[in-house]
C-alpha cells in the first residue's frame, strides 16, 4: 500500500516527523510549558512517540522536560475533575 | 577551581508578605555571591497560579536564577533551601554545551520555534 501512489488511503497518511528536529532546537527547556502542554493528553500523560512523531533522542529530552515541569509545579502530574 | 554554569528555579511561598519574599529571595543570591558565584541573571517571574496545590496554597512566586560556580556549593545551596519553610520548591540543572548554546540564543532571543504560527500550523494538519 505504501509503494502504491494510486491506493486510495494514500492520502489519508500523515507523514509523521519529529517536530523538534524540524525547528532545529537544540535542547527542550522545561520551562516553556507552552510548548511541553502539546505533548501531553487531556489526562496530563505523555503521549508517545507513535503518535506525536518526535524522534527517540527529543522524546528523551521531552519526557525529562515535562517531568521537571511537574515538579515545579508548571505543569499538573494529574488533571482533576475531568468533564 | 573548575566552575559550572547552573540554572536554578525556586519557587518561594507567596503567602508571607513582599518584604519577607524579597529578603528571602536575596539571601539566596547573597549567599551564592559569597561563595564565590557568578550571577548571570535573576529572572523574577513574580506570583504565579501552581499547578496543583502544594502545602494546601495555590500559588508561588518564582525566581529563576543563571550563575556561574564551582559544583561544592549546590550542596549546601539545596541543603538550606530544604531546610527554609518558605522555599516550597527548588531545581537546579547544570548546563552542558548543547544547553549553552541554546541559552545564548535564548540571550539574543533567536531560540526556533518549534510551532511558528500556532493557528495556521494547526488548521493546516487538519487538511491533511
Amino acid at each position: 500500500m505504501l509503494k502504491n501512489p494510486q491506493h486510495p488511503k494514500k492520502g489519508n497518511l500523515r507523514t509523521k516527523e519529529c517536530k523538534f528536529t524540524k525547528s532545529g532546537i537544540e535542547y527542550i527547556d522545561y520551562k516553556d510549558v507552552e510548548t511541553l502542554q502539546r505533548f501531553i493528553n487531556d489526562q496530563g500523560k505523555i503521549l508517545p512517540r507513535r503518535v506525536t512523531g518526535t524522534s527517540a533522542k527529543f522524546q528523551r529530552q521531552l519526557s525529562r522536560a515535562i517531568k521537571r515541569a511537574r515538579h515545579m509545579a508548571l505543569m499538573s502530574f494529574v488533571v482533576e475533575n475531568l468533564r | 577551581m573548575k566552575t559550572n554554569y547552573y540554572e536554578h528555579l525556586l519557587v518561594v511561598n507567596a503567602v508571607i508578605d513582599e518584604e519577607e519574599i524579597k529578603t528571602t529571595v536575596q539571601t539566596y543570591v547573597d549567599f551564592l555571591k559569597e561563595n564565590g558565584c557568578e550571577i548571570d541573571e535573576v529572572n523574577e517571574w513574580g506570583i504565579q497560579r501552581l499547578a496543583y496545590d502544594i502545602d494546601g496554597k495555590r500559588s508561588g512566586y518564582y525566581v529563576n536564577l543563571y550563575f556561574t560556580g564551582p559544583a561544592s556549593v549546590i550542596a549546601t545551596l539545596e541543603r538550606k533551601e530544604q531546610i527554609d519553610d518558605n522555599i516550597m520548591r527548588y531545581i537546579t540543572i547544570k548546563y552542558d554545551n548543547k544547553m549553552l548554546r541554546h541559552r545564548e540564543l535564548q540571550k539574543k532571543g533567536a531560540v526556533p520555534e518549534v510551532f511558528p504560527d500556532t493557528d495556521e500550523g494547526e488548521s493546516k494538519d487538519d487538511d491533511d
